[in-house]
């Protein structure tokens, strides 16, 4: 059972943010796949929430030439419904099918999954490759803010009070790249991420055009091993590169031990699958 | 008495006509429409709905309870605590379904006093008028504890100085075996090798929680209809609540998963004193958190081997040491740890054996009764040590098996002469057969086969003096009903009945009603725990039912004027053997029998071989009434850079006796392939000074459908068993080496050995990565 | 602080009205108005156990709040089929053993069920994948699979003689 909360269920976008603005404790709330065990948990302590639930203009898939954009309230399942999908983010495809189990992944949402600030939400990875970028909406204004930028710390992010995240948007990674993941995890199906990587992989000439190693699970917040990444762009990748690039992408982890691993077995596996992705990627690329 | 070796492999050559075949159980309907109402689901007018107070904390005193607050909530009608028990604040945990004749201290607080010695011991009971009430009520319960020093290991709760949990020393339990002269065993072996072995608490994770209706009746009679394996506990009930045996209605409808979790009582006294104190229908589900703390786990065990062997791979002498953490009371510990005693050895003739086993207890979770129940743990490390053994002496490790395996004639661990068939070999062949070949490595997976057998008893402790009742009766229009009052807690225990009366009557087993589960209604079968179920119930279905067969076959030898063994029931017929034409419908039949006044039912019982129990200096006596044996076979592959396990294909080969629904046998054979690979890669219930970390289903990893091997099942029947038509019992067995199977199919994909289980990916990781540096 | 709301549910078919409270998750509201084949497993997600289908599509109950069901159509075991009309995932089950303590089996079903809508013919990979979310402690999924595997073999026949 449930804490009694109170539950605002605005029609419009406007209403909602409306209502952000005028209560400061009043959070969103959309499939609540996170919410309601985190309340029945007593891990959730606000007691008024904004339901998304009516705002059917925030649940879509739109594409514009190369861009492509998600509503916030975009459901996983959505996501795999949507088989261009694979192409146009082929990472965030890949960790949408092994998202939780299927009648969470019916009601869970992009704009959740990333608002939701865990280290361990498993699309957030996949977006970072993509540079994706978030739309945070106000009633006084629109801003947009790359993910690589979202968050500050574990839990934290730039969002305000007042503001909702509307929207999602990325590029098409180019037609000659590598795009793959791997979610590590102590059962294969419907597990919390021990070590989550996601990397991106472009070619051009022969040389590494561009290099994104995101990683999960293995720090306060999920992010992009920027070090890593320079150290791959512009060369030919062999296997010495490699090492080092997953070497310095481990380096910059900051696990902790808690029940599900310790530290030291989350800093080994962000380097040996760092290390198996993008030899993968580049295996693809060849 | 068992029946003579049959030729290994066959399928026995008897004319059964529904026994042993393929056939959808008869509870198969009601549960895919919706329709099974399990304990929970049961709604009564006026009900009021209960809540538990569990503590938070492993070891404190109770400075005070205050409950004035929760009492004054409008809308709660009862808050009790142990200062409300003063007739009787205590249950006897000892023999489920059994009264009186513990072993040592069994009794248990229903509500803790002044001191609670477990994270999760129920400290208040409330029951209002809405789920929501409750809580509210539960919230304003104020406890004052004053914590106080724990033990948390049951060898540190042997030391002196250690916090007393349990009687003056901790010692729950304590078994000894001396067999034969070990001494000159270790002195005869050209290798003595030594190894410990430990493994987890495993959490039994059925899918239904605990849960219950109490009420009292228009003629004063407390019912419960409560989600349990054993609807004897009334008298448990009963005697907690100071009323007559004959005025407690304990009943059991399907149960959503028992495997033994539910074998003790969980919640029934709790429910019943507040009905008692409401005059109203009280009800509870357990809260999934709440569940993992109201009904013990599997004992964390430690076997410590020292096995001597010759070059040629016969083993001279073992020396095993045993000791189980029991937690914060005794339960059934003692038969746990008996049942590892008599395991240790796996199944092996070792004719000079010490064993000491010790099941001490802690601060820690009441460890109680699952699946297996100390053997498969005892087996498991048995298991692996006789890898390490093949190993050391450079032999095929199922090559040392065949030297070793007991055989019909030979004294087993206690000195109970094998009278069954014993298939290992037959089956552990098989099982590794049906792996195939072994996959060659790939740049990070590498492969590995294993092999594990077992001996694992079915029936209880014959001291115990197992009985079991059953009733057959044909109806006048010919349909035939079952009364037993066996527990279905999956595994198609009444189904089974059905199949078994069917078969001797000659009409069709879906057209059989199981009248079932009720402890007064129906005769008492005893428990569903210990691979009992089939062979106890089954059997005394079958003497009933053949009772009422003798009985209809006598008067219609008759009319038929032929001798009764001329005669056959089958189709919902009787004929004549010779001349099938010469036949009657059974409603003919039936009617024919009532005119002359047959008697067309029977209430039979079965009684199991007695025993007088084991000699206290040298642990030799007769123990179980017979054993089952097979092996199970698995191929993984291991990740070496994350250490992550994949079991690809899990092959079961089991000497079952006799099939008596052969998917129903395959159904316990892939079940047990699944819960034994949660067992040996991802189950672990985890505690910090007693305190559980991970009490539910996304912390606690049971294996999905995602983790899913290739499961193959191989039956054979040796047609020896004690059962009905010469089954055995199979729902531990089946179980019992699946585990050991896994953990040494990583042993040998890595190369090294990890002794601990789980074998989480951290820890398979750390070994690769340890056997690399050296 | 907690406001009750009218809701109203059509449960296999037929409205049902209740008043609850934001807090209410489907699992109890419907739980409460005698809709028991909906199972309680663990109420937080992990079990699939209170699976039911929310407007065709598949939904952990206890994790959807009741006032989010308004004006919404839930679908139980009850509705997917019945003796007499049942639906060839139940006649599967029966026939294969896909249910043995049958408290994970009215999900399971509404999982299989959407499972073979979205995707008519599955590869063995691809039902393990739906069914994820569907924790089963008796049968070690074998019997379900093959359950699954052999309804869809019977819809695509029942389709293709349509």
């Amino acid at each position: 059972m449930l804490p009694p909360f109170d539950l605002y269920q605005p029609q419009s976008l406007a209403d909602a943010l409306q209502a952000l603005a005028e209560n400061g404790d009043m959070q969103p709330l959309a499939g609540a796949t996170n919410l309601v065990p985190d309340l029945r948990g007593k891990r959730e302590t606000c007691r008024n929430f904004v339901s998304l639930q009516a705002l059917d203009d925030l649940r879509y898939i739109k594409r514009d030439g190369t861009r492509v954009t998600l509503g916030a309230r975009t459901t996983i399942a959505d996501i795999l419904h949507d088989h261009g999908m694979e192409t146009d983010a082929p990472a965030l495809y890949a960790v949408a099918s092994i998202f939780a189990g299927s009648m969470v992944r019916t009601a869970a949402t992009i704009g959740g999954n990333i608002c939701c600030g865990s280290p361990s939400a498993d699309t957030v990875p996949a977006l970072l490759t993509l540079d994706a970028e978030v739309t945070l909406s106000s009633t006084s204004a629109e801003r947009t803010v790359p993910l690589d930028e979202f968050y500050i710390d574990y839990k934290k992010s730039v969002m305000r009070g007042d503001e909702l995240l509307t929207s999602v948007s990325w590029n098409i990674p180019p037609e000659n790249s590598a795009n793959l993941s791997y979610k590590l995890a102590r059962r294969k199906g419907d597990a919390i991420t021990v070590t989550g990587v996601a990397v991106l992989i472009a070619a051009q000439d022969g040389v590494c055009s561009r290099a994104r190693i995101a990683l999960g699970s293995v720090g306060p917040t999920i992010f992009r091993a920027k070090a890593a990444e320079a150290m791959l762009t512009g060369k030919a990748l062999d296997e010495d590169i490699i090492e080092q690039a997953a070497r310095a992408a481990a380096d910059q982890s900051s696990p902790i031990d808690d029940i599900r691993a310790s530290a030291g077995y989350r800093l080994q596996t962000a380097f040996s699958l760092t290390r198996r992705l993008l030899t993968q990627a580049w295996k693809q690329l060849a | 008495m068992n029946a003579p070796d049959v030729s290994p492999g066959s399928i026995a050559n008897v004319n059964l006509r529904q026994v042993g075949k393929n056939k959808p159980r008869n509870d198969a309907p009601t549960k895919v429409y919706g329709k099974a109402i399990y304990a929970g689901d049961f709604y009564m007018e006026g009900m009021l709905f209960a809540k538990v107070l569990h503590s938070d904390r492993a070891s404190a005193n109770i400075r005070s309870v205050d409950v004035s607050a929760a009492k004054a909530l409008t809308g709660v009608h009862s808050v009790l605590t142990a200062a409300d028990l003063t007739a009787c604040n205590s249950v006897m945990t000892d023999l489920p379904g059994q009264t009186g004749g513990g072993t040592k201290d069994t009794s248990q607080p229903i509500l803790a006093a002044d001191r609670v010695r477990f994270h999760g011991e129920p400290i208040a009971l409330v029951a209002a008028e809405t789920y929501e009430l409750a809580q509210q009520a539960l919230d304003l319960i104020v406890v004052d504890y004053e914590d106080t020093e724990g033990v948390y290991d049951p060898f540190d709760s042997q030391k002196p100085g250690a916090t007393i949990v349990y009687s003056d020393d901790n010692i729950v339990s304590a078994y000894k075996i001396r067999k034969g002269d070990t001494e000159k065993g270790f002195a005869e072996a050209d290798y003595v090798l030594e190894n410990t072995f430990t493994s987890q608490y495993q959490e039994q994770a059925f899918m239904e929680p605990e849960a219950a209706v109490a009420w009292v009746d228009e003629h004063e009679i407390l019912n419960i209809r409560s989600s349990t394996q054993v609807v004897e506990h009334f008298r448990a009930v009963a005697n907690a609540l100071g009323i007559p045996h004959n005025r407690v209605h304990l009943q059991a409808p399907y149960i959503g998963g028992g495997f033994g979790g539910k074998e003790v009582m969980t919640i029934e006294v709790w429910l019943a004193l507040l009905a008692m104190d409401t005059k109203r229908p009280v009800k509870l589900i357990q809260t999934r958190e709440n569940s993992f703390l109201s009904h013990g786990p599997r004992h964390p065990f430690t076997f410590t081997h020292k096995t001597g062997v010759t070059r040629d791979g016969k083993i001279t002498a073992m020396k095993i040491d045993i000791t189980s953490d029991a937690g914060a009371y005794a339960k059934l510990s003692p038969y746990i740890l008996l049942y590892a005693t008599v395991g240790s050895t796996g199944p092996y003739r070792v004719d000079n054996l010490w064993v000491d086993s010790t099941s001490a207890a802690t601060n820690n979770l009441p460890a109680c009764a699952f699946r297996g129940f100390g053997t498969m743990q005892a087996n498991t490390a048995c298991e692996a040590q006789m890898e390490e053994l093949a190993k050391l002496i450079g032999m095929d490790s199922l090559e040392l098996r065949r030297k070793n395996f007991i055989q019909p004639g030979d004294p087993n661990t206690t000195g109970q002469i094998i009278r069954s068939s014993v298939w290992s070999d037959q089956c552990a062949t098989q099982a590794l057969a049906a792996l195939g070949e072994q996959p060659g490595n790939s740049d990070h997976l590498v492969y590995g086969h294993g092999i594990a057998c077992y001996q694992q008893s079915y029936g209880r402790i014959r001291w115990m003096k197992d009985t079991s009742e059953s009733w057959v009766g044909l109806e006048m229009d010919g349909s035939l009903i079952v009364r037993c009052a066996v527990t279905d807690i999956g595994a198609g225990q009444m189904s089974a009945l059905a199949q078994i009366a069917a078969e001797i009557l000659g009409v069709p087993m879906d057209e059989v009603t199981v009248y079932f589960g009720d402890g007064h209604v129906n005769p008492l079968a005893g428990t569903s725990t210990a691979s009992r179920a089939l062979y106890m119930s089954g059997k005394a279905t079958e003497l009933a039912a053949r009772a009422v067969r003798d009985n209809l076959l006598e008067c219609m030898a008759r009319h038929f004027e032929v001798s009764p063994g001329e005669l056959d029931l089958a189709d919902s017929k009787i004929f004549v053997l010779d001349n099938p034409e010469r036949c009657m419908s059974t409603r003919d039949m039936v009617k024919v029998c009532a005119a002359e006044g047959v008697h067309r039912q029977n209430l039979a019982i079965f009684k199991a071989p007695p025993s007088e129990g084991l000699d206290p200096e040298t642990g030799q006596g007769e123990v179980f009434p017979d054993f089952t044996y097979g092996a199970h076979a698995a191929q993984v592959s291991v990740d070496i850079d994350t250490g992550e396990v994949t079991v690809i294909k899990s092959v079961g080969a089991h000497d079952v006796g006799q099939a008596i629904n052969l998917r129903a046998v395959e159904g316990q054979i892939e079940g047990s392939a699944l819960m034994g690979q949660g067992f040996a890669l991802s189950e672990e219930l985890i505690l910090e000074k007693g305190v559980l970390q991970n009490g539910s289903f996304s912390e606690y990893l049971i294996p999905t459908s995602e983790d899913v091997p290739e499961i193959q099942s191989i039956v054979l029947e040796s047609r020896s068993g004690l059962g009905p038509f010469g089954s055995k019992g199979i729902g531990e067995p089946v179980f019992a080496p699946v585990a050991a199977s896994i953990v040494n199919a990583v042993a040998a994909a890595i190369g090294t050995r990890i002794y601990d289980l789980p074998l989480t990916p951290e820890k398979v990781l750390a070994a690769i990565t340890a056997k690399n540096a050296s | 602080m907690s406001k009750q709301k009218n809701i109203t549910v059509k449960v296999n078919g037929n409205a049902v009205e209740f008043v609850v409270p934001a807090h209410r998750t489907l699992l109890e509201a419907l739980r409460h108005e005698g809709f028991v084949e909906i199972k309680c497993g663990c109420e937080k997600g992990d079990c699939g156990a209170c699976a039911v289908l929310l407007d065709g599509e598949p939904v952990d109950s206890c994790l959807t709040l009741a006032w989010h069901a308004d004006g919404r159509e839930v679908t139980t075991i009850k509705g997917i089929g019945q003796p007499g009309k049942a639906d060839p995932l139940q006649k599967a089950f029966i026939e294969t053993g896909g249910a043995q303590c049958g408290y994970c089996t009215p999900g399971m079903i509404a999982a299989a069920k959407s499972l073979l809508k979205d995707n008519p013919d599955p590869s063995l990979a691809e039902i393990k994948r739906g069914l994820s979310g569907n924790l089963c402690r008796c049968t070690g999924y074998t019997r379900i699979f093959e359950a699954v595997q052999l309804a869809a073999r019977e819809l695509r026949d029942e389709g293709e003689a349509a």
